[in-house]
């Protein structure tokens, strides 16, 4: 008998368990009263800002709440891709200039035009970084608010740059090109340093057993390269499209690319950069935080990363390239999702996260260049307490054509992984530049036949 | 099974009984078979109708190098997998037979056939790692080169194989044990009476009499082996470029990370076709090698 | 294609599985080189460690702090032994506390998708035994027209690939509503699997028909008679593939990923791939992660540790003819 009283206690069990489901099941109906907003994001050191930013929206509004979601920018497009497919995507969600024509494509998110005519007073463009709310109009219809904006450059570890004998201020003027490198190859070349203490311009120097790396590539970066090759091609007089916004026709063929994904493969050969097949989990930045290499690219946004050590590390722009400097410009935005039940409360919070009330939150904390002028200082400012200069990242806007629009176009995902596959088998050597590139662009292309 | 005079027949009682099987059966299993064979005909992107396209998907997978790819690195796969696996199940479970019984070891053994796929394949992400896994820190101090195994395209597929190896190799051994035990204890007896050795013994009388189980393991861990996913999404998600883009992983990206569902759907039903040939040609195999044991 | 011919799967026993030993003269007859027994000990040796050892590194990892993540790679022992990994992973820390023990900002709460995970194993393990049970009781004992023909369709089930009916019904699960919902998850494999209904089926075949008669001779009807006779003399097997489908529910990926992406219904398998990607500074958070795989690993291993012996035995095959 004993099988009865287990069977019995298994039912009560699994009876228990349904009615504590059920009972757990009821969120989201939006019963009259309350109404839970859905928002994503991908960037975790952005979150405990934008929380504040819920927080203080939530106290401004009785009745409305916000639900944050993050997810890794690995898995964040497929995830929201889902969800919309699925028809329970959140209610708001930070976009992407490459990614969000797709969801227009798909009628996926929400024209915020009509809600601005009926509610002009709800955005003051003029207090914005000129240029960032033109990324996100199509044919007049307008699918999101700028929200940041972001730019690239080196960080170099300051002790390796003195154990080269490299002057600090000749960092912020380097010069490249694809076939010797210029100036910014040498001083890769002075960083890198073998387990005997040869340095990479020394005769004597051991390519196979290197201590130090003097440069750390990017080589998961997408169909653009926005972390490095995308800035050096621009520099060399690659574009990527026809037109941008919404190209349909690809120049990833151009022998200017291929050039230049060759010099950054030639890195790995001469022993100045890891090879591709011998990377680790660890991200460039930890790497160069390890000191186990010397200068890295980053990005405007990941530049907090370094405040614990920030008087080790010195910031500088990208290497002037035979067009001049390049660094690509990118700016995010809040999206709306047209299956979203809560539309005035989702404009609401788009309106108020595009705002100084919140951006100045955001600013503060110097996580990212917010949109709002007063809030990007406010950003800079922040850093400059952290012993953080962003003079590098900011320098671009100064100079005269030293930004680029990264492309804007639909087929994002797709285009990502065609492009990223093609440049990483150049870098695992098993492909050639001349032969992968075009090859990927024919790819590329039919994509959009 | 020899029918029995029916008295009667129980058909209401009976369809009682059987009606949840059924409704599952007709509702996750026949339905969605119906409709994905309509899909591969179709153009299906989830947002909108499917749109009738013929045969072009099939036209478009069979010329698709990528396809032909994936196709290929899940053969990889699962030669090394199930054959290594096979092996070494094979030699630990003849040491558990004439060596020891004990119900500890056996357990300990199956442990890592209970943890899910993902948490073994984290485990071995980290103790792989090119800079911080434990195993390349060996390699390090011995003086030896590092090795980049989840990095390296030809090492990925090796390396994602014998993980599962030994993810599901106790499990295995367990399976060829019982079938071990099947093995009337006389004819041990009598190959040790004639002086038989171990080896001998093993090759003479365990092997021939545990074909049938053998046989079965096989079809099942080849089927099974087929459809590797879980570790391969989370150690490499296809790379290094497609290296590791089994055919499951190619499928999944094809219907949730570019939406082309009727084209993941063709996929699907041609690994079908596949997996169908295999299995009949194994159970015929199957079926030549049986009635050794009377 | 009727599969009567193939070998059917039936657990035996504890005491019918391990054989008596040889008799005496038969042992000290056998010629055993000890060389051999040496290397076959070393073999199993190997073996062990190789089995346990990245389960001690998983452990060993967890307990590491995040800061010492690179200085004790090669270490075999915690610097510095810390718990706040677990801590964090179930959720009982602040944000500010989980950044500053090395973990993301985002809100990590293994305590709920433990609770999910044994809600959702529990469910399947359940409801599919039963089910699969009344199943495979009607197609080896009852009579009605067209069973032979309707269980060679069912279990032709058993062929297709799961990745086949996957995609159809993820957008069923979706079209039903039932997306991020315990129901979606548990669906379809709540009613039946192919194999739990081929697995009871056979058992139910296997035993004596007497029992049965007995009861029936005393007038009781099929339906009691299968509460009361047949489900307690099938209590072995009925545990045995429970036990199966729970271990099966418990390391499910795919499925949970697709239909299970939202918070209050993700499953320990699903978090972990959504914890490796949401790498705070861009890179996985290995002390944390090693954690959660922890916690991942500790009901199964307590499953073996209680149940050991019935599992073990339970992957025992007779009936081979």
């Amino acid at each position: 008998m004993r099988m009865k009283t287990a069977l019995r206690a298994a039912g009560i069990a699994t009876a228990g368990l349904v009615l504590a489901m059920t009972a757990g099941c009821s969120s989201g109906s939006g019963d009259g009263g309350d109404v839970a907003l859905k928002y994503w994001l991908w960037d975790d050191a952005q979150l405990p800002a934008y929380q504040q930013c819920a927080d203080d929206f939530a106290a401004a509004n009785p009745g409305i709440t916000v639900e944050i979601s993050q997810y890794g920018w690995g898995e964040y497009w497929t995830n929201l891709a889902t969800q919309v497919a699925a028809g329970s995507a959140p209610d708001v969600w930070v976009d992407q200039a490459s990614y969000y024509p797709q969801f227009v494509a798909d009628k996926q998110i929400e024209d915020l035009q009509p809600y601005l005519d009926a509610d002009p007073d709800a955005v003051d463009f003029d207090a914005y970084v000129s240029g960032l709310e033109d990324i996100w109009v199509i044919d007049g219809a307008r699918y999101g608010l700028p929200k940041d904006w972001d730019t690239i450059g080196l960080v170099i570890d300051k002790q390796a740059a003195a154990d080269a004998g490299i002057d600090e201020a000749s960092l912020a003027d380097l010069t490249w090109n694809p076939d010797d490198g210029g100036t910014f190859e040498e001083v890769i070349a002075k960083l890198t340093v073998d387990k005997a203490g040869h340095h990479g311009d020394d005769p004597a120097f051991d390519k196979g057993n290197v201590a130090v790396y003097g440069f750390l590539p990017e080589w998961a970066d997408g169909s653009q390269g926005q972390n490095l090759w995308g800035n050096l091609a621009q520099s060399n007089g690659f574009t990527y499209s026809d037109t941008n916004p919404f190209g349909t026709s690809f120049h990833y063929d151009s022998p200017k690319l291929a050039e230049t994904i060759d010099w950054i493969a030639g890195l790995s050969d001469k022993g100045y950069a890891p090879a591709f097949d011998q990377q680790s989990t660890l991200s460039r930045h930890e790497v160069l935080l390890s000191g186990a290499g010397a200068m890295t690219s980053v990005g405007s946004f990941n530049q907090l990363m370094f405040q614990d050590r920030a008087a080790d590390y010195l910031f500088a722009p990208l290497p002037t390239g035979p067009e001049g400097r390049k660094s690509a410009i990118n700016g995010l935005s809040d999206a709306m999702y047209a299956g979203s039940k809560h539309k005035d409360e989702a404009w609401k919070w788009i309106t108020y996260l595009a705002s100084a009330d919140c951006q100045d939150v955001v600013g503060a904390t110097g996580v990212i260049f917010p949109a709002v002028t007063s809030a990007s200082e406010a950003s800079v400012a922040a850093r400059a307490d952290l012993g953080l200069d962003a003079s590098a990242f900011t320098s671009y806007t100064t100079e005269p054509d030293s930004t680029f629009l990264i492309p804007i176009n639909y087929h994002g995902t797709e285009m990502a992984q065609i492009v990223q596959d093609a440049i990483q088998s150049v870098a695992l050597g098993t492909n050639d530049a001349t032969t992968a590139l075009p090859d990927a662009n024919a790819k590329v292309n039919a994509l959009f036949e | 099974m020899a029918p029995r005079r029916p008295r009667r027949g129980d058909g209401r009682v009976a369809l009682f009984f059987i009606a949840p099987v059924l409704l599952g059966f007709a509702i996750f299993y026949l339905y969605p078979t119906v409709r994905g064979l309509w899909w591969s005909f179709t153009d299906y992107s989830l947002l909108a109708e499917p749109e009738f396209v013929g045969l072009d998907n099939y036209a478009d997978v069979l010329a698709d190098s990528e396809f032909w790819n994936s196709m290929g690195v899940t053969l990889q796969y699962v030669v090394i997998n199930v054959g290594s696996q096979t092996l070494i199940a094979l030699l630990l479970a003849a040491l558990m037979h004439r060596l020891t019984r004990s119900v500890a070891l056996r357990t300990t053994l199956l442990l890592p056939w209970l943890v899910p796929n993902v948490t073994v394949g984290l485990v071995w992400l980290w103790l792989l790692d090119t800079n911080l896994g434990f195993v390349n820190r060996m390699f390090d101090s011995m003086g030896l080169d590092k090795v980049g195994f989840f990095t390296d395209p030809n090492l990925v597929i090796p390396t994602i194989s014998l993980i599962n190896t030994w993810a599901f190799v106790g499990y295995t051994a367990l399976l060829f044990y019982a079938g071990m035990l099947q093995v009337p204890q006389e004819m041990f007896e009598a190959a040790a009476i004639d002086g038989a050795g171990e080896l001998r013994t093993f090759f003479r009388v365990t092997l021939p009499l545990l074909r049938p189980i053998l046989a079965l393991v096989l079809v099942v861990s080849l089927i099974g082996s087929f459809q590797i996913f879980d570790t391969v999404a989370v150690t490499t998600k296809g790379g290094p470029v497609n290296a590791s883009r089994v055919i499951y992983y190619y499928i999944y990206q094809q219907a949730f990370t570019f939406f082309h569902m009727g084209y993941a759907a063709t996929m699907a039903i041609l690994l079908v076709l596949i997996l169908g040939v295999l299995t009949f040609v194994q159970l015929r195999l199957l079926r030549a090698s049986e009635s050794q044991l009377t | 294609m009727t599969m009567t011919t193939m070998p059917s799967p039936v657990p035996v026993d504890a005491d019918e599985s391990t054989p008596p030993a040889p008799p005496a003269s038969v042992r000290t007859a056998r010629r055993r080189p000890p060389i051999g027994r040496i290397i076959g000990w070393a073999i199993l040796a190997i073996t062990l460690v190789a089995t346990l050892f990245p389960f001690y590194w998983m452990v060993k990892s967890a307990l590491t702090p995040a800061a010492d993540v690179i200085a004790d790679a090669g270490n075999l022992w915690p610097s510095h032994p810390t718990v706040v990994n677990f801590a964090r992973v179930l959720g009982l820390l602040s944000a500010e506390e989980t950044r500053a023990a090395g973990g993301s900002g985002a809100s990590i709460n293994f305590a709920l998708y433990l609770w999910n995970s044994i809600v959702y194993c529990v469910l399947i393990g359940t409801f599919q035994t039963l089910f699969c049970a009344m199943g495979g009781y009607a197609f080896a004992r009852l009579r009605f027209r067209g069973r032979e023909v309707l269980f060679g369709i069912l279990i032709a089930a058993l062929m297709v690939p799961g990745i086949f009916t996957l995609l159809p019904n993820f957008v069923l699960v979706r079209d039903l509503g039932l997306l991020n919902t315990v129901w979606g998850m548990v669906a379809p494999s709540l009613l039946m699997t192919p194999f739990a209904l081929f697995f009871l089926r056979q058992f139910f075949l296997n035993i004596p028909k007497d029992v049965e008669e007995a009861a029936m001779i005393d007038g009781a009807g099929k339906i009691r008679i299968f509460w009361r006779v047949v489900l307690p003399m099938a209590q072995g097997p009925l545990i045995t593939i429970a036990l199966i489908t729970v271990v099966w529910a418990w390391k499910d990926y795919l499925w949970p990923l697709l239909i299970g992406r939202d918070e209050a219904v993700r499953t320990v398998t699903v978090a972990l791939g959504v914890y490796l990607q949401q790498s705070p500074n861009t890179q996985p958070d290995w002390t944390g992660l090693m954690a959660a795989s922890t916690l991942s690993v500790i009901p199964v291993a307590l499953l073996l540790v209680f149940l050991g012996r019935r599992i073990v035995e339970s992957l025992n095959f007779t009936g081979i003819k």
